[in-house]
């Protein structure tokens, strides 16, 4: 599965979505393959799902939503574990990530 | 008649050197990506001091960038058709930024009950009060989260003017930010 335009980039490999690019979405609704993307990953009952967005430079508020959304998706099926991998390089990532925790204390950030 | 919401202090007129630049209207699309061009822009030109330290300037670079998308963005989203005008000025302490645009009378009326609503309080309790309410009800939509953002995770503070248009169906709103240089540095 892959989502791909001339900013960004989202794909799967097996429950692992990678992001890629600059993401500068004009509302949560723009975003509605990405999340539909992602709900089929969470569909599949995997033992967990990981948002790699290490490779993602920008994201605006409404992609951020999107990762909060998702989040609180996750936090519905306390059997799915849910990993954030970011990297402390990109500000918006450590600025904005930390949030996500507050959602749903039990996601993994990791942020290395 | 003119309402203010927000920091009283500094929502006034932008100090000695003043950057500006003026968006004209067009299609949404492209608007777009004004706002990316124009932010990225603004960044790479007041960010240029920081040179000498790589992450201080990746660190201004991107704050900057960040805070004018928002705001750019919001301004395309609700203009009325006209332009939207960008000044910004930086000092030792602080990045300034005023963005100046028309809106019609209803979405005046609408922006202001939600700025009433997000410019009192803690900014992280309102963030995530706000995502867990638009995650239970799709169609509250994302409205004031990209302002909650720039204040909790950008020590973002904000203000608007709100005043008469020229054109008397309409209302000119003037937003004021300034973003902490030296907490930039963190």
């Amino acid at each position: 599965m892959e989502i791909k335009t001339d900013d960004y980039r989202v794909w799967t490999e097996g429950s692992e979505i990678f992001f890629d690019g600059a993401m500068r979405l004009a509302s949560s609704d723009a975003g509605a393959s990405i999340t539909a993307l992602a709900t089929r990953v969470l569909a599949s009952n995997p033992a967990s799902i990981t948002l790699n967005l290490k490779d993602l430079h920008f994201l605006n508020s409404s992609g951020i939503n999107l990762l909060a959304k998702f989040t609180i998706e996750v936090r519905k099926h306390p059997d799915v574990r849910l990993v954030v991998r970011g990297t402390p390089d990109i500000p918006w990532q450590s600025k904005s990530l930390p949030n996500l925790k507050k959602l749903h204390p039990a996601v993994v950030l990791l942020m290395d | 008649m003119t309402t203010l919401f927000g920091t009283p202090d500094i929502a006034i007129g932008m100090k000695e050197s003043v950057s500006r630049v003026r968006l004209f209207d067009g299609p949404l699309d492209l608007s777009w990506r004004h706002c990316a061009t124009t932010s990225d822009f603004i960044a790479d030109l007041f960010a240029l001091r920081f040179r000498s330290s790589r992450n201080d300037y990746m660190e201004v670079r991107h704050s900057i960038g960040y805070l004018v998308n928002e705001l750019i963005e919001n301004a395309v989203k609700f203009r009325a058709p006209g332009e939207i005008v960008i000044e910004a000025s930086m000092d030792s302490e602080c990045f300034k930024l005023k963005v100046s645009n028309d809106v019609d009378g209803e979405d005046a009326s609408a922006f202001q009950g939600l700025l009433a609503d997000i410019t009192v309080g803690d900014p992280m309790d309102l963030l995530i009060q706000r995502i867990e309410a638009n995650a239970a009800n799709p169609d509250v939509g994302g409205s004031g989260l990209g302002l909650l953002t720039l204040m909790n995770d950008y020590g973002a503070r904000l203000a608007w003017i709100f005043s008469a248009a020229d054109d008397s169906d309409r209302i000119c709103v003037e937003t004021y930010a300034s973003i902490p240089i030296s907490q930039i540095h963190n």
